[in-house]
């Protein structure tokens, strides 16, 4: 039986390097999943949520933002800025970040760019925080 | 006696520097196995980008990007210096400061304007004391530099340079090699040189990959992401050059301790032992004149 593993980076450290049944992850443009025996990618990531599932059931879920993923064999790798567990994401922190992006008031392109970005970022976080 | 007093009391001073040097040198093997660690997680994901840049070359794709784009003209460049915020770490500061002085004055003959930023406090004070106006200076990147604050330089570089306000970037740090070789170099990281970073990517040719959106749209993207790892590599870098020399400079201060330590003590036991002689001699001599 094909096998699949996922390996998740970030430029501080490895997160996550073990087998799993099934992955999926945001692209740039929607989600996609991963099974075994998917023919290699090269893909452009989004911010949101990367869920995989064990090959005991068991779900996980990391909150990514941006980066690449790479599909090679049966090696998932997803190559993110930052990650961290979807369970240590607080609404109240989320909400504090939309508020500060809002506040902000940008006087050129890439000032509107950087907040416009930090304002999807933390409205994702807040869309898949679990606890206060 | 005054001078055996003397000699005890350069014996404890000795004694106690040498507990200081030693601690130090504790401290510097912890922060350094966790620098070191830092480093080798790092250096995964620098692995991947390589890989993936790999894979694009094989993509029959023109690499043009504007970060790989070397200037005709080279007017106005960033020199960023990272030295370590303390010091009692060997020639660490020094070689890194002076590879930037001999490159501040390339620079100058070539007349090329240069931007001066400066991170760690040894390299902001011995700068000011040379006069070399500072641009910037950050003295927030201690042993564990994280990538959340780099990034946000990298991110100015890259929008300076695409801006035309730059037209190269160049890092003085300390490059690690292995961990009983580092050396300071001076290192241009903007335009990119060669995107695999040295490091020779021979994954197995003739995997058809599937470019989600297009090949041309991740290149535009990995190559920022190429440069941030980078030049975090070069903060993650300096940072375990630092607690290496700072270790091997208070190795050599407590060997150096415990020498001094002896020869103090033979001088002391010397001049102790001339003491006893002397007395001896007196009461000797006085029991004679009596008899």
């Amino acid at each position: 039986m094909a096998e699949l593993s996922l390996v998740l980076v970030t430029p501080e450290r490895t997160l996550f390097d073990r087998p799993v049944a099934s992955i999926r992850v945001p692209l740039f443009d929607g989600s996609a999943g991963f099974y075994p025996g998917r023919a290699p990618l090269v893909g452009r990531l989004g911010i949101g949520e990367l869920r995989l599932t064990e090959a005991s059931g068991a779900v996980e879920s990391y909150f990514i933002d941006g980066g690449f993923v790479q599909v090679k064999g049966s090696v998932v790798s997803v190559l993110t800025n930052a990650a961290m567990p979807t369970a240590e994401l607080s609404r109240k922190v989320a909400v504090a970040k939309i508020d500060e992006a809002n506040a902000e008031r940008s006087k050129s392109d890439a000032e509107f760019a950087s907040s416009s970005r930090r304002l999807e970022k933390a409205r994702k976080m807040l869309a898949l925080a679990s606890k206060d | 006696m005054a001078n055996r007093r003397l000699l005890v009391k350069r014996l404890k001073a000795v004694r106690n520097i040498r507990k200081i040097t030693r601690t130090m040198e504790l401290i510097a093997t912890s922060l350094f196995k966790k620098a070191m660690d830092r480093a080798t997680e790092a250096a995964e994901y620098t692995r991947k980008i390589s890989e993936i840049v790999g894979d694009l070359g094989r993509a029959n794709l023109k690499f043009s990007h504007p970060l790989l784009e070397r200037r005709a003209e080279e007017k106005r460049s960033i020199l960023l210096v990272l030295t370590a915020n303390r010091g009692l770490c060997g020639g660490y500061n020094a070689s890194v400061l002076r590879q930037s002085l001999i490159h501040i004055r390339s620079l100058k003959e070539k007349a090329i304007e240069f931007q001066l930023e400066v991170s760690g406090k040894r390299g902001i004070k011995f700068l000011n004391y040379q006069k070399v106006p500072i641009h910037t200076q950050y003295t927030t990147f201690e042993d564990q530099p994280s990538f959340a604050a780099v990034e946000t330089l990298a991110n100015r570089f890259v929008d300076d340079f695409i801006a035309g306000r730059i037209d190269r970037l160049d890092v003085a740090y300390t490059r690690f090699v292995t961990s009983s070789k580092q050396f300071a170099v001076v290192e241009t990281l903007l335009p990119i040189g060669s995107l695999e970073g040295g490091i020779e990517t021979k994954s197995e040719a003739g995997i058809d990959y599937e470019f989600l959106p297009s090949a041309q749209e991740i290149l535009t993207e990995i190559v920022p992401a190429a440069f941030r790892a980078k030049l975090f590599k070069c903060f993650l870098d300096a940072a375990v050059s630092e607690q290496i020399a700072r270790m091997v400079a208070m190795k050599g201060a407590t060997e150096n301790a415990d020498e001094m330590a002896g020869s103090l003590k033979q001088q002391y036991n010397r001049a102790r032992q001339a003491g006893i002689t002397s007395e001896l001699a007196e009461i000797i001599g006085g029991a004679a004149a009596l008899g």
